[in-house]
């Protein structure tokens, strides 16, 4: 009885030695890779690879349990790699870096495996691994949980539905005149304080000069229509200026001031402005001031121990050690801005926590919402997903189990004629509540939805080119190219995805004689090819091409087409097929907008600024999957608030 | 259990460690764990895995019993274990590694096998979970916990196949859950659960959700009764039945023969499933012959993965009953690792 004994009982001899000659791609190294790193080594896999982008943060421990408190700070994908060398028996290889990162991991890197297994926490990543499977055509094993609740879906490029084929929920969105106005739930304060308050004072940014005008000279959106209100946000923002020079000079006595203005003076303007508080539609409740007796008592305090309270971050505080706590941790982020320059909001920084928590209750009780206490708010403020072990395990169970089948390596459950519609999906179903005599729900695969823009409305290939040739090779001649080797017409439309620019249309010939390297077409760029429809209203089916470029190519000249068919489809309605095939396209000028505040924002970091992920076109894609709860998350980085 | 401990506030340390945790079942639960008492019996791999997540989540106190060896199988599906441990004492070589998790776990290995341990042992117990037992062992075990009034768990596999059992004797349970167009009534719900109150509640932060508390009594039955009367009819329609895993009647069959060993032929299988399927109403032939032979081949064989889903969803339960949740396992499930069909019975 060897070590691969029981492994071979369950899939015989022969799928064996396919499991052992196994290359597996891994994403993600949290709590769901951690749990799946562990069972793929001891199903035996040959070789796996993992990519990460994280360190190691305390909140983790409870869950991902290949790293230990002296791991903390280190990065996850070397420390897992470190950490179940004693029991395994596969060639570990761990990347420190970002999966949507074209440079670190261009498409050709990606076809060296057989399976991609994502573990990842956050929208975008799925989206981007899901289109390189579409583009390879290569297996993917999708999950993730929240809580209690997680899933795993296992996708066979055009065999079963996509990550896209169903609709995902996106990150909740307040608008801009509830935050900075009429706040009613504790996170409209949160937000306040997080995203305007906390990033005026501290983040290092240039005071918007042209606060008024967006750059194309267009008025700029205020959330609002109500002339008075507009004319008290112009102020408002000017005088927050005022305060960031307070905050620069780092002057203790004058953060009093900064109490005055943001709690008394402005809240008081604000009463001024009737139509908010008389229209009886808008339901608002009046704000009261901050008395400024208070405000003087505290500040008299400031200097003195902490009371004990401010150590217990569970219980809610009152509005005078509310206030105390403010002024206090003001000071504290002040002197820290002398050497740190810029502050950036942080869950994990306790001193920047404090002045949101604080900032935000006080403007609850301002407007008569209930505070809260810290530990609550930091839920809130730092868009925490609840991880636990147990859902994990679970997960990266199922998705391993169910790799095998996807790889056919399961004697005696054997896909018939490669009929992957007979695999299951699963999520949990009791620990979620929908159900009491089931403790998962899984249902087949359904095959991809016709109208999912990632894998069903376009074909997919990868364009092949040398270094040189990206330099001599113009658009003009790429379309004509395109035109003599799928029959597309020379009137095509071609737009680069990664911001949507459009490059040519069938009135757009500007840019013909451009070269691709010319129009910033790089490693990684993904071009949407779509045709205008002929006489018998049939169109060519829209194309994305992935652009690889070959940089230790020999052949200067190298340009190579994929190997695809690209058929003439129906057209059903014009309307529809503006739906569903063309990407929205956006001008370049990136706008001001700022009618609503996206609560998404600790993703961004993620990304490489000049790699950013490939677009996420449309998205109105009505198949919705109830089933499929919502886009669950391992950790902690996108919100979603029920 | 020992819930009316009085130092039962966290530290501020431990509010961090835990803090995902916490805000899924709170800090009251989460203190609730730190004083439970909980024995695990044999650390094979569903073993290992409900150690990992009870001592990641933060459990007060663990026992292992164990009395075995390891042997190079093990080293496949145990993943505490090493290659220099083969030959040892599976404890012996795998507490450091234990402890390692977390250091806020008070932990005891015991190399002694549980049926040579004094009944009166087990009282000290808030809970006790059983791994990779034989049926008379189940027997025993059960016997104990229904003594000394200790909820018990009890799991194993075969292959991709796996089960749990659970005996919480009698349970009261809270779930809360959003109303329904029609409330919820007080009254019996199903074969074991009766609902016993039911109180309506608003959002604090959104007055228009309206929430229920109901409080559930759970009954339970013994280990032995379920194998003998277990059945599903009249609980099943016959499209219910025809998409019923043969796992199940494969499952009962393999406990009713499996006495004291994990010994069995084909024949023996196929005999004893005949009596299986009778009892619980499944028609013979809806079971599916390589199913038969499939589970005669792996019947005993540990897998990691199916592991990974049994040692979660016991782990995830024993959390909910100490932290009084919500409705816990009642009263037996069968994993199907082919089809991930995971269907929960009351027997
Ligand atoms: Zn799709």
């Amino acid at each position: 009885m060897g070590r691969h004994a029981n492994v071979i009982k369950i899939v015989g001899e022969e799928n064996f030695q396919k499991i052992r000659t196994s290359k597996i791609l891994l994403i993600g190294a949290g709590g769901i890779g951690s749990e799946l790193l562990k069972d793929l080594i001891l199903i035996s896999f040959g070789e796996i690879h993992l990519v990460d982008l994280d360190t190691i943060d305390l909140s983790n421990l409870n869950r991902q349990f290949l790293f230990r408190h002296n791991d903390i700070k280190k990065a996850k994908s070397d420390t897992a790699i470190k950490a179940v060398s004693h029991f395994s028996d596969s060639k570990l290889v761990s990347f420190f870096g970002n999966i949507m990162n074209t440079e670190q991991f261009p498409i050709h890197w990606f076809s060296n495996y057989d399976i991609i297994f994502n573990a990842l926490d956050n929208l975008p990543a799925r989206r981007y691994v899901n289109k390189i499977s579409q583009f390879l055509g290569m297996p993917l094993m999708e999950s993730g949980t929240s809580g209690f609740d997680g899933y795993i879906q296992p996708i066979i490029p055009s065999l079963t539905e996509c990550f896209d084929c169903t609709k995902k929920e996106t990150p909740k969105t307040f608008p801009v005149c509830t935050i900075r106005s009429t706040p009613n739930q504790p996170i409209h304060c949160i937000v306040w304080a997080k995203n305007f308050l906390f990033n005026q004072l501290f983040t290092n940014q240039q005071t918007e000069n042209s606060d008024n005008e967006k750059s194309d000279g267009s008025e700029k959106d205020w959330g609002t229509t109500d002339e008075k209100e507009i004319e008290r946000i112009k102020q408002e923002t000017s005088e927050l200026v005022d305060l960031q020079n307070i905050v620069i000079e780092n002057n203790p006595n004058k953060i009093i001031n900064i109490l005055e203005k943001l709690f008394i003076n402005d809240i008081e303007k604000l009463l001024l402005i009737e139509n908010l508080w008389t229209n009886t539609n808008l339901n608002n409740k009046k704000p009261t001031p901050i008395s400024r007796k208070i405000i003087n008592q505290m500040t008299t305090k400031k200097d003195e121990q902490d009371p004990p309270i401010f150590k217990q971050l569970d219980k809610t505080w009152s509005i005078d050690e509310q206030i105390l706590k403010f002024i206090k941790i003001t000071q504290t982020l002040m002197n820290r801005l002398q050497t740190e320059k810029s502050i950036e909001f942080d869950k994990d920084d306790n001193d920047t926590l404090e002045f949101v928590v604080t900032a935000a209750n006080i403007r609850s009780y301002i407007f008569g919402i209930q505070m809260k206490s810290i530990f609550d708010s930091k839920q809130l403020a730092g868009n925490i997903i609840p991880a636990i072990a147990t859902t994990n395990a679970i997960i990266a169970g199922l998705s391993s189990l169910s790799s095998l089948r996807v790889l056919n390596l399961l004697k005696y459950a054997e896909l018939k004629d490669g009929k992957f519609t007979d695999l299951n999906m699963a999520f949990t179903s009791k620990a979620s509540n929908f159900s009491q005599d089931r403790y998962l729900t899984n249902p087949k695969l359904a095959t991809p939805s016709c109208k999912c823009s990632v894998c069903s409305m376009v074909v997919r290939g990868i364009l092949k080119v040398s270094t040189e040739k990206l330099k001599t090779l113009k658009l003009i001649d790429l379309i004509t190219l395109l035109s003599k080797t799928y029959g597309y017409t020379l009137s095509i439309s071609v737009i680069d995805t990664k911001d949507q620019r459009l490059l040519a249309d069938f009135d757009f010939d500007d840019l013909y004689e451009k070269s691709l390297h010319d129009l910033q077409i790089s490693d990684g760029s993904i071009l949407f090819i779509s045709d205008e429809e002929d006489e018998n209203d049939m169109v060519r089916k829209s194309m994305e091409l992935y652009i690889d470029v070959d940089k230790d190519s020999t052949a200067t000249n190298l340009i190579e087409l994929p190997k695809i068919d690209v058929p003439l489809i129906t057209v059903v309605t014009e309307a529809s097929k503006e739906d569903i095939t063309k990407p929205e396209i956006t001008k370049l000028t990136t706008s001001g907008d700022e009618a609503i505040v996206i609560l998404d924002d600790t993703e961004e970091p993620h990304h490489v600024d000049n790699k950013r992920p490939i677009s996420e076109s449309d998205d109105k894609n009505d198949s919705v999957h109830k089933k499929v709860k919502k886009v669950a998350d391992d950790d902690d980085d996108v919100i979603e608030l029920d | 259990m020992n819930q009316d401990n009085k130092n039962s506030t966290l530290s501020a340390d431990e509010i961090a460690l835990y803090d995902r945790q916490i805000r899924l079942w709170g800090m009251a639960a989460q203190a609730r764990m730190r004083h439970a008492k909980v024995l695990l019996i044999n650390l094979g791999s569903i073993g290992t895995e409900i150690t990992k997540n009870i001592v990641l989540s933060g459990i007060g106190s663990l026992t292992i019993l164990d009395d075995h060896e390891v042997e190079e199988n093990n080293l496949g599906t145990q993943f505490f274990l090493d290659s220099e441990s083969v030959g040892k004492l599976r404890l012996d070589v795998t507490q450091a590694r234990i402890k390692d998790l977390n250091p806020r776990v008070k932990l005891e290995f015991d190399t002694a096998n549980f049926k040579n341990k004094d009944e009166k042992y087990f009282k000290q117990f808030d809970l006790v979970i059983g791994t990779e037992l034989t049926t008379n062992e189940i027997f025993y075990i059960n016997s104990i916990t229904r003594n000394f009034n200790i909820p018990l768990y009890v799991c194993g596999s075969n292959g991709l196949f796996a089960y749990i059992f659970v005996d919480l004797i009698k349970f009261e349970s809270v779930d809360e859950k959003l109303k329904g167009t029609r409330p919820t009534e007080v009254g019996k719900s199903s074969n074991n659960k009766e609902i016993v109150d039911v109180v309506m509640y608003t959002d604090e932060d959104d007055d228009k959700k309206i929430y229920e508390k109901i409080k559930t009594v759970h009954n339970y039955k013994m280990f032995r009764d379920v194998l003998a009367t277990a059945t599903l009819k009249g609980k099943l329609n016959r499209r219910q039945l025809k998409r019923i895993s043969s796992a199940v009647p494969l499952t009962f069959a393999a406990l009713n023969i499996a006495k004291d060993t994990c010994e069995i032929s084909l024949s023996q299988l196929q005999e004893t499933l005949e009596k299986a399927t009778d009892q619980l109403g499944v028609p013979i032939e809806n079971v599916n012959k390589d199913y038969i032979q499939q589970f005669s081949n792996q019947l005993g064989v540990e897998f990691a993965p199916v592991a990974a889903v049994i040692g979660g969803a016991v782990s995830q339960d024993l959390i909910n009953i100490l932290g009084k949740r919500t409705s816990p396992i009642n009263n037996f499930i069968i994993f199907d690792g082919t089809t991930l069909d995971m269907p929960i019975f009351e027997f």
